[in-house]
């Protein structure tokens, strides 16, 4: 009860505090600012992004192909004479000439001719549009209709996306259970012409307008029906979630970001250190200072999904993600020597989150790695697909386990020995680590830190894994155990940093064996518990054998991360801490050794 | 309030950029730009390779099966014509049996409509949903279905009121170059990312004096606060021709010849200036991180947007310009760019006066 007090107080505190940055030079020249926003994308809106205009050159030989070019910036219009022959002599890319395109060799004159055909694409549309009889003019239609196929997961795990599919016989398959109760496709009828007319109008427009598709994208309107030219039938790029992404994570990233700094000013000039010499824990300080930026956020989402007339459950996935930011906004506000690390720490880590936030969601209804965002349970709620229980753990886990993982070490390390060291960045990495250490139970606290860091392995070996799976065969496949070996490598030699640190038990070769020993075990038993809540699926296909090979058999495993723990502890043990970067060479090299023996008949 | 110190200005960039290089922060900086240089590249070349399978050698020469359901006679010569598929004339219920347990790659229905009929030839496509091989197939099936629009088209052709202007292409287009994302999108875009973290950057360092009070120590020294502000102001511009010469140097050897590196690089230093500039006034003026940084990052928005609104902007420009296509009035821009930085000039230094005497 005194705890829930205490917290409190800190957290109107924080409020407070909050809302003595908001001053009077502020607030007028913000909300300014955000009207002159509107009104400057308004304007550009209708002006159009003035980017690439003027990019290719065109040389007509009659006014009547104007109409195709029309309001195409990019293409800088000519007269073409008669006589002409050489269209480069002229410094055209393109030229149309009695109805028949010419282009230059070379990159320059392939691009233009792509963009050309795109227009001329949009052209023959608006004039077939206005067809009265519509019918005549898109005499085909396409319903599109997706099977739910059991076999799903086994073809996606198996890694064959692209590269696998399967030869046809010369006579046809026989199901073992052929297919009872089937709805035949139902024609269309004549009335509906006029529909159609709008829908196609509809979809050009969206195509032509380039910010009122984002604008529209969030308001979802459904198309009349599935049913769909074949023009259109190309699955279509994933800006939607792309504006999703900006739509949400961006207010999260200015958020935490004001935590960030107010986790930082508690330290410039010692300002915090009366709060930290209170009696009130630093479990009850930091949660209390979190309270106000994480009640905001939820508040900027939920009114996001408000305003997209979206489902309230879209706000569960995002949850996690909102922790996933405030546990970091603590860790870098905590060991940011200066303003400009502070800056550059955020950026790269808000960076790298958005992309492993983005590029799993791009295959939002296309691939079963979609699921490692939280984001592609959003696009799913949004487009009214909902998602599982299974789902939601699957996507979220590891956000809410990194979260918490970093909230717990950087609330061990809330106090003032930490706080106001000015170390660079991996030596205060070393020494909150060194202060996961426990003099007497330095045994189990080696495990136990082998075996938090488990997470954050997964989490880095997602990202290769979503970064490079579109990277040809072997090709990805090496890359991606390479660098999954070393990622495991490098947060091994965490369990000796922490005992460096700690200065405790010195660094004997039979300190060096055990702990070896103990982190192998460790980060083994870590990797077991955290697949069989989460990432099952992956780690059955190809590309998870990659990653986490290890799991077959126990004990080969064991010896393996103890061994190649114990090259990075014996290369530290001989020449010092400084060789550190060396010794994970070392150990990496052999942890990819083993891994391509083992991966062999798949890379060769 | 004299004119500048030259020399106690260069000595407090040369002081910036050594802090700049010890605490790593630039190579965190140039990393963060290779970063989302690969971002954005593997964005657009990898998703259009997946869309776009002919890029993917090994799948042509693979035949896909496929379930055809119904009478239409020219629909199905078109995909016994194609290579990449073996249809099968099935009943529903066995095609939809076998594509379920994966045994075809898809199965058509046609409708019964004629090809000369008033009504629209109905046809459905059953894929397996959540599976990317469903998407390249559904891209290959595309290019028969359109092949087959051109057919039902041309036999009701009589019915339309007035036909497109014929433009046949003399040869096809066979690779895509990417051509248009990279000097459209992605140089002008590697190119002001050092602006935009050099802005961030001259922010923080100056707040950081402020608020760490160590800028009255400064003081005591025979540096004037415009001294100090421009030393950080300089360094910050300092670094950008450095990274953009990386990038264009990169680019060049990765194979994309950029034409005009000079005129590119002024143009770069200049706008990039004006942003640094901006970002000044507003650090001197709310002397505080948290507000100089929220305000600024609204007002880049903004700024950009504006300057994107209008034909021949710099960025425009500077794409012209690497391939190898700008009006000769690009300098008349340039010289606005330069003006707008000697108005800005201006403006931080009544900003530090300002500040200075209150």
């Amino acid at each position: 009860m005194e705890a829930l007090s205490q917290l409190l107080t800190i957290a109107i505190w924080e409020i407070k505090r909050l809302q003595g940055t908001m001053t009077r030079d502020l607030l007028p020249i913000a909300i300014a600012l955000l009207i002159l926003l509107v009104g400057v994308s308004g304007f550009t809106a209708q002006q159009g992004i003035h980017l690439q205009d003027g990019m290719y050159r065109i040389g007509v030989d009659s006014p009547l192909y104007l109409d195709i070019i029309g309001g195409d910036p990019r293409y800088v219009t000519y007269a073409l004479p008669s006589d002409v022959t050489d269209i480069r002599a002229l410094g055209l890319d393109l030229a149309i000439r009695t109805g028949s395109l010419l282009r230059t060799n070379g990159d320059k004159g392939s691009a233009a001719q792509k963009s050309f055909e795109r227009d001329y694409q949009a052209y023959q549309d608006s004039v077939y549009r206005q067809q009265t009889d519509l019918f005549a003019a898109y005499p085909l239609w396409i319903d599109s209709e997706y099977i739910v196929s059991e076999l799903d997961f086994l073809a996606t795990q198996e890694g064959q996306q692209l590269s696998a599919p399967r030869q046809a016989s010369a006579t046809p398959p026989e199901p073992e259970e052929p297919e009872i109760n089937i709805i035949p496709p139902s024609g269309i009828a004549l009335e509906n012409m006029e529909a159609f007319r709008i829908q196609l109008e509809q979809e050009a427009l969206k195509g032509a307008d380039q910010l009122g598709r984002y604008t529209d994208i969030l308001s979802q309107q459904e198309a009349l029906g599935e049913l769909r030219i074949p023009s259109m039938l190309s699955p279509p790029l994933p800006f939607d979630t792309i504006i999703f992404i900006f739509v949400f994570i961006f207010p999260l990233y200015f958020t935490s970001q004001f935590f960030m700094m107010s986790i930082m000013n508690e330290r410039t000039l010692r300002q915090g250190e009366a709060l930290i010499a209170s009696p009130v824990s630093p479990l009850i300080l930091v949660l209390g200072k979190m309270l106000p930026y994480a009640g905001g956020m939820l508040l900027i989402v939920t009114a996001i999904l408000f305003t997209v007339k979206a489902d309230i459950t879209a706000i569960l996935p995002l949850i996690p993600v909102i922790l996933f930011f405030l546990s970091f906004a603590l860790f870098i506000g905590m060991i940011a020597r200066s303003y400009k690390e502070l800056s550059f720490i955020s950026i790269f880590f808000s960076t790298i989150a958005t992309s492993y936030l983005f590029f799993p969601s791009i295959f939002a209804n296309v691939h079963i790695v979609s699921l490692l965002s939280p984001v592609t349970l959003v696009v799913h709620v949004i487009d009214g697909t909902g998602y599982t229980l299974t789902d939601y753990v699957y996507s979220t886990a590891l956000f809410y386990l990194t979260s918490i993982i970093l909230f717990g070490v950087c609330i061990k390390n809330f106090h003032e020995e930490q706080l106001f060291t000015e170390m660079g960045l991996l030596d205060a990495l070393a020494l909150y680590l060194g202060a996961l250490v426990s003099t007497r139970y330095w045994y189990l606290s080696l495990i136990l830190i082998s075996a938090m860091t488990i997470p954050f392995v997964f989490m880095a070996q997602m990202m290769y894994l979503v970064l490079f799976f579109n990277l040809p065969m072997p090709y990805s496949l090496i890359l991606i155990m390479m660098l999954a070996a070393l990622t495991e490598e490098i947060v091994k030699a965490a369990g000796f940093v922490a005992l460096i640190t700690h200065r405790f038990p010195p660094l004997s070769w039979k300190v060096v064996v055990s702990a070896s020993l103990l982190i192998g075990f460790g980060f083994l038993l870590g990797e077991k518990l955290l697949l069989f809540v989460t990432i099952s699926q992956i780690a059955d296909s190809i590309f998870g054998a990659a990653l986490f090979l290890s799991l077959s058999l126990l004990w080969i495993p064991f010896l393996l991360h103890a061994g190649t723990v114990f090259c990075t502890g014996a290369i530290i043990k001989i020449w010092g801490i400084k060789a550190l970067p060396f010794g994970v060479i070392l150990a990496t090299v052999v942890h990819s050794m083993y891994n391509l023996y083992l991966l062999r008949g798949w890379v060769f | 309030m004299g004119l500048l110190n030259y020399r106690l200005v260069s000595i407090i960039a040369r002081k910036e950029l050594r802090g700049l290089t010890q605490e790593k922060t630039i190579i965190l900086a140039i990393l963060l730009q290779l970063f989302i240089a690969m971002f954005s590249s593997f964005l657009m070349v990898g998703l259009s390779a997946m869309y776009d399978p002919s890029m993917y050698g090994r799948v042509t020469g693979v035949q896909y099966g496929v379930g055809f359901v119904g009478n239409d006679t020219i629909l199905f010569d078109l995909f016994t014509r194609n290579p990449a598929f073996i249809p099968y004339q099935m009943d529903a219920g066995s095609a939809l049996g076998a594509l379920k347990e994966r045994k075809l790659a898809a199965v058509v229905w046609t409708s019964e409509t004629l090809p000369d009929a008033e009504d629209p030839v109905a046809v459905t496509l059953y894929t397996i949903s959540n599976d990317i091989q469903s998407t390249v197939i559904e891209v290959k099936i595309k290019d028969i279905l359109l092949e087959y629009e051109e057919i039902l088209r041309d036999v009701r052709k009589d019915r339309l009121d007035s036909k497109p202007i014929p433009v046949t292409p003399s040869r096809p287009v066979v690779q895509n170059s990417f051509y248009e994302f990279i000097y459209g999108l992605l140089i002008p875009m590697l190119l002001f990312m050092p602006a935009i973290i050099s802005a961030g950057l001259v922010i923080d360092l100056i707040t950081e004096e402020y608020q760490e009070q160590t800028l009255d120590t400064l003081r005591t020294t025979p540096a004037s606060l415009e001294d100090i502000v421009c030393g950080k102001i300089l360094a910050c511009i300092a670094i950008i021709p450095l990274q953009a010469a990386l990038w264009l140097v990169l680019l060049t050897v990765n194979g994309i010849q950029i034409a005009s590196l000079i005129e590119i690089l002024l143009h770069v230093v200049f706008a990039s200036a004006a942003l640094i500039l901006i970002a000044a006034t507003i650090a001197v003026y709310y002397r505080d991180r948290t507000k100089a940084q929220f305000i600024f990052s609204t007002a880049i928005i903004i700024v950009l947007l504006l300057i994107l609104a209008f034909p021949s902007n710099p960025i425009n420009l500077i794409v012209l310009l690497a391939v190898g296509g700008a009006p000769p009035f690009h300098w008349a821009v340039m010289a606005a760019s330069v003006a707008g930085c000697l108005i800005l000039i201006v403006l931080v230094r009544n900003m530090i006066r300002k500040v200075e005497f209150s």
